[in-house]
């Protein structure tokens, strides 16, 4: 671009053609006030406020909307631009309520500030406030329109950012307004809560909503976000040590820029539930003989855990106790709390809720890529030249990432959706594959609906055959066997169709291929996963940074709790557990010996649990008894223990069960790393004050491996990733700064150019549904964008306790029919393992004989439909089940 | 006439005929809102979907004209002028008038579909002063008699049919 000589005020600058005279003005110190400018929209002189005067022609120009020229001698703060601003701000505020003193926005709203600095206070105007509605019925935002003064950022953020379409201006001159559909409260409109509008309104019109007083933030610090993959930057609002309000950072080059979702706006609130634990608690004899939990110092609870733990040990042997970590905890709390298992306590029995929540997914893939492909930038979604969703709504998973394919989309990206359900991102979508209404199983039909659309792809010369040959093994065998399965399911003429679409939309084209987290849990999902590799090797996609294939993480650390090995089967750094070199260096490392035997999966330690071969668990950071199926079993087996530790922030059902309670600090209240979906590592630093005597969990197993007697001192967490960065090379660059990356695999891949090859999948057979005649509806428990997990903490966060919109379960109408249910009804779901009752919706998205059913909602009671049984690895398919639905 | 006994095969085909025609928003709802009279909310979701925009857009559009209407019109719509030129000439009484004589309020319908009364910022037609319009019809110079004999005309318009 041409370097442009102008002058701003006098002064000589220099700038490239194309940029604004705002964005020149602010490169050098030159302050403009403005109202409606925001560096992630585009301009928009909405509000006149950045006036300038052309010094020779006397010309006022919106600085904002004004390309700098060659030669521009410009002023921007004379008289009379004063005096215009002046009037502006004096007309906004004569059309403002006079509510300044008892506004929420109070000292922070841009408008105030701008009146201050320019020195407007009486307007001398006849005062006509526009009064419309104040809306509160939602849980979230707060809109009171009266004090809107149509800088159209909200809406701008609503569809240049979010791309949800839920407002945008209504009417003309005075009655003008950001409106949603008919007008209808926002909860009746596509709006998602993101809250993005609420961060940048500049006045009192968009406000979040509080359930009592939480004071005003003193100061904002910025913290990383502990619920999805997404991995956002979050500035946090303090006051009194506490969190009462959250925004998107304004650091450069986070995940989500000024955007966030529903749940990192507005429900981080559960920080300061009344839930939270304060201090240690051990069981003991109560006073009435029965036993009970009572405070302890640290050094006493620890002691317990310890001693009992260790006395286990000695008496039944290191496979008698299973550990339990978590995908919330930190990279380093995982990589300490596996460490302690394997090597203080010689067993591999370590695992987490992960195994079952998006980690089978990232193990195939791990495997398939041959860990060549682990980054995966979100942002790159952007540059993609094509987007394949499978089975995903990240709306739901990850909303952020979200944003970017539909920012894709909207700006021309081809993106097409494989789909049984009708998602999101459908709008958006040029091409929609999905199984044919008649197909009884509708899952099972999506691996032959992508082959097929790979062997169109090929047939139209739309491949990538020098990739396919360079880096792959197995194409022609594959094609045969495709065109096999493909004789034996014959595609339906609108199945034909949209793939043909499709193919055209991707021939040529390295693709970005999105991938539910939740695939390898329900049934089919194997299958699903390698066909979509199979897509991914056909367009030559793996290697690139916009292309390849993307696995929205459900939880902050999913892909950090795998990488540092709280899994039975594999160690740190995803090095399997058979894998005898890597097996002995880590030996080496920790001067220790390691079994090569996996330990207990999650349905294995229950099993173990009931049929007392498991004596002792230690619980780090998951409430077992709402997030896995069979909760009644789960508690019953827990009960049959001798010994439970947990370490948690809250106090849970599973908490009340322990013989020890260790109280834990939240992400924002200690130091820690999260690797996210794309395989970003991102470090953060304490923000607010951890509750009473709670500590950060790795201290906590810091104090334990003191009491276990083992030499090295966890004392800082620099420590910990120092241990990290020699021992594991994969998180060679863990906190050197703020944001880190993996590193991908350095040997065997193909790459490398030492002979390895991608490998085509193989293609299995289509299984007839598994269905018995007596429970013909199959049940899909899935995640809505309302809970993360199970809910153990979004369900605690005030606002979410209000908002019960989407916990139907959902049918398709013409089963509503069939079954005689009435609008407004209630059903009970009824499936081998338990059963649940909920009102429902119809859903014109779902095809014939599947009930929808969220998770997180009424204390996840849904969860118990599924079986335990179905959590073995390594596609533990607990996520879809057999049910019959009965009227109530 | 019950006008939300519109033509919906006819919506649904000028809908479809603008498919994928993004700039084609304005023509599109102006050939709704010329064969059914009013462009029923119903249809914004459609017409959005059509045209791959957001259904708070096409609303937006829809409502800064005042060529569009989302409510349905009486066949008649009178349009009387408060202009400063009519307001000089006393068009706040025939407006007075109008409304007394239709029992209708400004932005209202009558319920049998038959009058809308509107009123209108200037008709360009001061040399007339005080005016009014019905369809695409100019009344000027109107006085109490004049207005009595218009409304009568379209009153007895209604015998006729």
């Amino acid at each position: 671009m041409e370097s442009i000589a102008l002058t701003i005020n006098g002064r000589k600058v220099t700038c490239r053609t194309g940029d604004s005279l705002l964005s020149v003005a602010e490169k050098n110190g030159i302050f403009i006030p403005t109202l409606c400018n925001h560096p992630d929209l585009k301009p928009y002189g909405a509000c006149r406020m950045c006036l300038v005067e052309d010094e020779k022609s006397g010309r006022l120009m919106a600085a904002c909307v004004t390309p700098a020229a060659k030669d521009m001698a410009v002023l921007t703060d004379t008289e009379r631009i004063i005096s215009h601003r002046k009037n502006i701000v004096r007309l906004m505020i004569a059309e403002h309520p006079e509510s300044c003193i008892v506004c929420s926005k109070g000292n922070r709203c841009e408008l105030r500030a701008l009146a201050a600095r320019l020195g407007v206070a009486e307007t001398r105007l006849y005062p006509m406030p526009n009064y419309k509605p104040y809306e509160e019925l939602n849980p979230f935002i707060v809109r009171d329109l009266s004090k809107c003064i149509l800088c159209g950022k909200c809406i701008r953020a609503d569809h240049e950012l979010v791309a949800a379409g839920a407002i945008d201006y209504n009417d003309r001159g005075f009655p003008s307004r950001p409106a949603t559909l008919m007008e209808k409260p926002l909860e009746e409109s596509t709006c998602t809560f993101c809250g993005t509008c609420v961060s940048m309104c500049p006045t009192g019109a968009l406000s979040p909503k509080h359930a009592g007083y939480v004071g005003t933030p003193e100061k904002e610090k910025d913290s990383v976000c502990g619920f999805c993959g997404a991995g956002c930057s979050l500035a946090l609002g303090m006051a009194a040590q506490k969190v009462i309000e959250v925004n998107p950072s304004k650091v450069k080059g986070s995940v989500n820029g000024a955007t966030l979702c529903v749940r990192g706006h507005f429900t981080h609130d559960y920080l300061n539930c009344e839930d939270r634990l304060y201090e240690p608690m051990i069981r003991v004899r109560g006073e009435n003989g029965e036993p009970e939990l009572r405070a302890a110092d640290w050094s006493e609870a620890v002691s317990r855990a310890a001693e009992t733990l260790a006395g286990i040990k000695r008496t039944h042997g290191p496979g008698s106790i299973a550990f339990i970590g978590s995908p919330r905890c930190s990279v380093e709390e995982n990589y300490l709390f596996q460490k302690i298992a394997r090597v203080l306590f010689g067993t591999n029995n370590v695992t987490s809720t992960a195994t079952i929540n998006g980690q089978a997914l990232l193990r195939r893939m791990e495997e398939k890529t041959m860990g060549a492909a682990r980054i995966t930038p979100i942002a790159e979604l952007e540059k993609a030249e094509a987007i394949v969703t499978v089975n995903s709504d990240m709306g739901h998973a990850v909303p952020v990432a979200d944003y970017h394919v539909r920012r894709a989309a909207r700006a021309g990206t081809p993106l097409v959706t494989i789909d049984t359900a009708k998602t999101g991102l459908a709008p958006f979508a040029g091409a929609r594959i999905r199984p044919d209404n008649s197909t009884t199983d509708p899952e099972d039909r999506i691996p032959a609906l992508i082959s097929a659309l790979v062997l169109k792809i090929a047939d139209i010369n739309g491949h990538d055959s020098d990739f396919v040959s360079r880096f792959t093994s197995g194409w022609d065998s594959y094609k045969t066997a495709a065109k096999k399965l493909l004789a034996g399911q014959p595609l339906s003429p609108a199945e034909e169709n949209e793939i043909a679409r499709a193919a055209e939309m991707l021939a040529g084209r390295k693709t970005a291929i999105i991938l539910s987290p939740a695939t390898m849990e329900q049934r089919h999902g194997a299958r699903i996963a390698e066909a979509s590799f199979n897509l991914a090797l056909v367009s030559g996609s793996l290697g690139s940074r916009n292309a390849g294939i993307f696995i929205p993480s459900p939880e902050s650390n999913t892909a950090g709790a795998l990488d540092m090995g709280v899994v039975p089967d594999m160690l740190p750094g995803r090095i399997p557990l058979s894998d005898q070199d890597g097996r002995e260096q880590l030996e080496r490392f920790w001067n220790t010996k390691l079994s090569p035997d996996p330990g207990l999966d999650l349905s294995a330690i229950i099993e173990a649990a009931e049929s007392g071969h498991l004596k002792g668990l230690y619980i780090m950071g998951e409430n077992l008894l709402r997030f896995l199926p069979e909760p009644d079993r789960v508690e019953a087996a827990l009960k049959n223990l001798d010994f439970i530790v947990v370490q948690d922030i809250i106090d849970t059902r599973t908490a009340r069960l322990a013989d020890v309670v260790l109280p834990a600090a939240a992400f924002a209240e200690k130091s820690g790393s999260f690797t996210n979906m794309e395989g970003r590592i991102q470090s953060f630093t304490p923000v607010a004050a951890a509750p009473g005597r709670a500590l950060a969990d790795w201290r906590i197993l810091g104090l334990l491996a003191q009491k276990m007697g083992y030499p090295e001192q966890y004392a800082t967490i620099e420590k910990i990733r120092q241990e990290i960065r020699k021992t594991i090379p994969m998180y060679a660059a863990l906190g050197n700064q703020r944001q880190e990356w993996v590193k991908n695999s350095e040997k065997d891949t193909p790459f490398a150019g030492n002979g390895a090859r991608f490998e085509f999948g193989p293609i299995e057979p289509h299984k007839p549904a598994d269905t018995k005649p007596e429970k013909p509806f199959t049940a899909v428990l899935g995640s809505l964008r309302w809970h993360i997990g199970g809910g153990t903490r979004t369900a605690r966060s005030s606002r979410m306790k209000k908002w019960n919109r989407d916990s139907h379960a959902r049918l398709c109408p013409s089963d509503i029919v069939a079954l005689g249910l009435e609008e407004g009804g209630r059903i009970r779901i009824v499936s081998d393992h338990g059963s649940i009752e909920r009102s429902f919706i119809a859903d014109s998205g779902l095809t014939s004989g599947r009930v929808f059913v969220p998770l997180g909602f009424h204390e996840n009671d849904a969860v118990s439909l599924a079986g335990l049984k179905d959590l073995k690895p390594p596609a533990p398919a607990w996520r879809t089940c057999g049910v019959e639905i009965e009227k109530i | 006439m019950d006008p939300n006994q519109f033509d919906r095969e006819k919506l649904h085909e000028i809908i479809s005929n603008y498919r994928d025609r993004r700039w084609a928003l304005i023509p599109l709802l102006q050939e709704v809102q010329e064969e059914i009279g009013f462009i029923p909310p119903e249809s914004i979701e459609p017409i959005a979907e059509a045209l791959n925009m957001f259904a708070s857009q096409v609303q937006g559009v829809i409502t800064f004209y005042s060529g569009f209407s989302l409510k349905p019109k009486g066949r008649y719509v009178l349009r009387v002028c408060r202009g400063t030129a009519c307001h000089v000439k006393g068009s706040r009484s025939i407006l007075r008038l109008v409304k007394k004589e239709l029992e209708l309020e400004e932005g209202e319908t009558s319920p049998d579909y038959r009058f809308t009364l509107e009123t209108v910022a200037c008709l360009g037609a001061c040399f007339l002063a005080p005016t009014m319009m019905v369809n695409r019809d100019y009344y000027g110079r109107l006085n109490p008699t004049k207005v009595a004999s218009v409304l009568g005309e379209y009153r007895k318009d209604k015998e006729d049919d």
